[in-house]
């Protein structure tokens, strides 16, 4: 039977928006592991100071080239915590969006009728504060969302992965064996994911 | 009349030219330099039977890997997937859904002229490159495979359901001409674009230019003694600019012909096959669903001659450039990838005259830099650097004034500086859409709002940031209630 045909006018302001309020925050752990990698940065620079005043009698240019690396280092730490902050996604029916950006501000959508394939990563310092990052990869561009709890990561992965009608790739570490998850609650706590915004299958 | 039924479901070998394809391939691959080099040493004897020997075994050590490499090499059809089996110390097997394959460019460089086999380059979604390279086969077995890969395709895209099948059950099509250019339309089109196009030809020589030249350099300096600049007037710098204008003019009319001899631009109402080449015919085809953007650009000169430079990007490898092109050409190619003719957009939104402001402070900062370090080395004559920024100002004023953009069943786009370019994709073949504020835009209320297809980015900067979020929410609106195919 063929479909009734409409042709009605579409107000632009009638279309679903994309609310700025509805965006989720990533975990607030997500922070400390940004903050961890440049800690790690900057004791090396200062190690390899101490290292080349020892070696030399130079002091002043090992000095003021160390102290410029390690104020850059905090100078990247402060825009670390305010990107931390600012990082956020949000699902909805049929797309997902990251947005993110200090100096510019980014917000970036991906329908899921337009995604090739979700999977999740875990990197070291991640897998010590038990968090994760999603991949959503498209024909066009991909996007990673960072900071989400294990469990958190593997229910949007494969809402993504049926919504999107595709398969998801096989993890980097696999989340459901994973033994570094945070204290029980916590990630409920962190993630106001419950309910979904969506309709159970 | 039918040709003989072509079976690609055994494993099929290329031809026997491929060997000495793939070991030109490979030694290329060594580098022109290098190459250019170990021959002058040979030439110039300053090799002795040793560097000769080594020389005969690398020779021959790529001839056997070339060998290895074709015996290797074989490619079948297996339930609808290209299975492609390669490899010397290694096997490696590729298989690709004939349905997912985005073009296939079949290539008649001049080897391939000279014994009637044609290259096949296959490309699919996820990669820049072409995915895999047929080297020599039989133009027969390329066009088939094109063939079952232009009929899955547009059956995949489409969901097209006809009468009129073959024996195999494949769609029949008719494929019609577009357009085919003149030598005439080509000269025009090569005289009318920048001339300084031409020295790409001339990027290999230059590159090894230092290396050759370096041993002639005191004969050179015997044969050419010392000039007396002073004998020179003041005529000699527009005699050399227009006389090495002159010469780049005709090196990109060489490279034209060379390259777009017979431009033609073919269809099937599904498929889109571009055609030329004077030595080497090169023959992309991809189906219309797959291309995902069009851009045109056009020069005063041009504009003058009422031709346009139209590229047509796939989301793989198949891109079509189509130099040359008339209004009326123009029109019709837009109109078979689903757009509109440039006529008919409204192209009635303006960007905000913000940013003449933003590039002239950026352009006034970096001169200001410029000229504080230059004063080191130059004195007041390093002031000279805030010169640009009148130019900046100039060409921003004039390129906001001429910008124009609209959201209609596409996103289309337009600017002019000297030249004007326009840039258009269907809402439906978005991937991705973005939304940008700087922080220059987020003090005025503006931002940018970037539509990301697979194959460009169709991108308009400096709109109220209500506008931006208008067309995000419209472009996603389409994108996901329109169930149509988009690549």
């Amino acid at each position: 039977m063929a479909d009734p045909f409409s042709n009605e006018p579409i107000r632009v302001d009638h279309l679903p928006q994309l609310h700025a309020a509805a965006f989720v925050s990533v975990d607030p752990r997500y922070v400390w592991g940004r903050l961890a990698g440049l800690a790690a940065t900057t004791v090396v620079v200062i190690a390899v100071v101490v290292v080349i005043i020892v070696q030399s009698d130079d002091v002043v240019a090992p000095v003021a080239v160390g102290g410029g690396i390690v104020l850059v280092l905090v100078l990247a730490a402060v825009v670390s915590i305010l990107e931390s902050r600012r990082l956020a996604y949000q699902l909805r029916e049929h797309d997902v969006s990251l947005r993110g950006g200090v100096i510019e501000h980014r917000v970036e959508t991906i329908p899921f009728s337009r995604i090739q394939h979700v999977s999740v990563g875990r990197g070291l310092i991640e897998r010590w504060l038990g968090l994760a990052t999603l991949e959503v990869s498209s024909a066009g561009p991909d996007i990673s969302v960072p900071g989400l709890s294990v469990a958190d990561a593997d229910r949007i992965k494969q809402v993504v992965a049926e919504r999107a009608g595709v398969a998801d790739v096989a993890d980097v570490a696999d989340v459901a064996d994973a033994p570094d998850e945070g204290p029980p609650g916590e990630s409920q706590v962190a993630m106001p994911l419950s309910p979904p915004p969506w309709p159970a299958p | 009349m039918a040709g003989a039924v072509i079976d690609l479901t055994e494993p099929r070998r290329q031809s026997p030219l491929a060997i000495v394809l793939l070991g030109l391939r490979a030694v290329r691959s060594l580098g022109i330099v290098q190459i250019t080099l170990a021959l002058f040493f040979i030439v110039r004897g300053a090799a002795d039977g040793r560097l000769v020997l080594v020389g005969l075994v690398v020779v021959a050590g790529f001839a056997g890997i070339s060998l290895l490499s074709w015996w290797r090499y074989t490619f079948q059809l297996v339930d609808g997937e290209l299975v492609v089996t390669k490899g010397v110390f290694r096997t490696d097997r590729l298989t690709v859904g004939v349905g997912r394959i985005q073009s296939i460019a079949i290539e008649q460089e001049l080897l391939h002229r000279l014994t009637g086999l044609v290259k096949v380059v296959v490309d699919t979604a996820g990669s820049a490159q072409a995915e895999f390279t047929i080297d020599a086969v039989e133009r027969s077995v390329a066009e088939e495979l094109r063939r079952r890969a232009t009929v899955a395709g547009a059956t995949t895209a489409t969901m097209v359901t006809s009468d009129e099948t073959t024996t195999n059950g494949a769609v029949a099509t008719t494929e019609r001409i577009v357009f085919q250019h003149t030598p005439g339309r080509l000269a025009v089109a090569a005289l009318t674009m920048s001339p300084w196009a031409g020295i790409a030809l001339l990027v290999p020589l230059i590159a090894v230019a230092d290396q050759v030249l370096e041993p002639f350099g005191e004969q050179l300096s015997d044969v050419a003694p010392d000039v007396d600049v002073d004998s020179f007037g003041w005529w000699i710098v527009p005699a050399a600019v227009v006389a090495a204008t002159v010469f780049v003019t005709l090196l990109n009319l060489g490279r034209i012909f060379l390259a777009d001899w017979q431009l033609t631009l073919r269809t099937d109402d599904d498929t889109l096959r571009r055609t030329s080449g004077l030595l080497s015919l090169t023959s992309t085809t991809s189906s219309v669903d797959r291309m995902q953007v069009l851009t045109s650009r056009q020069n005063p000169l041009q504009h003058r001659v009422g031709l346009r430079d139209v590229q047509l990007s796939n989301a793989g490898a198949g891109d079509m450039r189509l130099i040359g092109c008339s209004d009326g050409e123009f029109a019709t190619a837009a109109t078979l990838v689903g757009l509109a003719p440039l006529g008919e957009l409204p192209l009635d939104r303006r960007i905000h005259p913000a940013e003449v402001w933003l590039d002239v402070r950026n352009t006034a900062l970096l001169a200001a830099v410029a000229a504080g370090a230059g004063s080191l080395l130059v004195g007041s004559w390093a002031l000279a650097a805030f010169v640009v920024v009148p130019a900046v100002w100039w060409a921003t004023r004039r390129r906001v004034r001429n910008s124009r953009w609209s959201l209609g069943p596409e996103f289309a786009t337009s600017s002019r500086v000297i030249s004007s370019s326009t840039r258009q994709a269907v809402l439906r073949k978005t991937n991705a859409v973005r939304v940008t504020q700087t922080i220059f835009e987020r003090r005025r209320g503006l931002a940018t709002v970037e539509m990301v297809t697979a194959a460009g980015i169709v991108t308009v900067g400096m709109v109220p940031i209500e506008d931006a979020n208008a067309v995000r929410d419209v472009i996603l609106h389409v994108v996901e209630t329109d169930g149509r195919a988009w690549m």
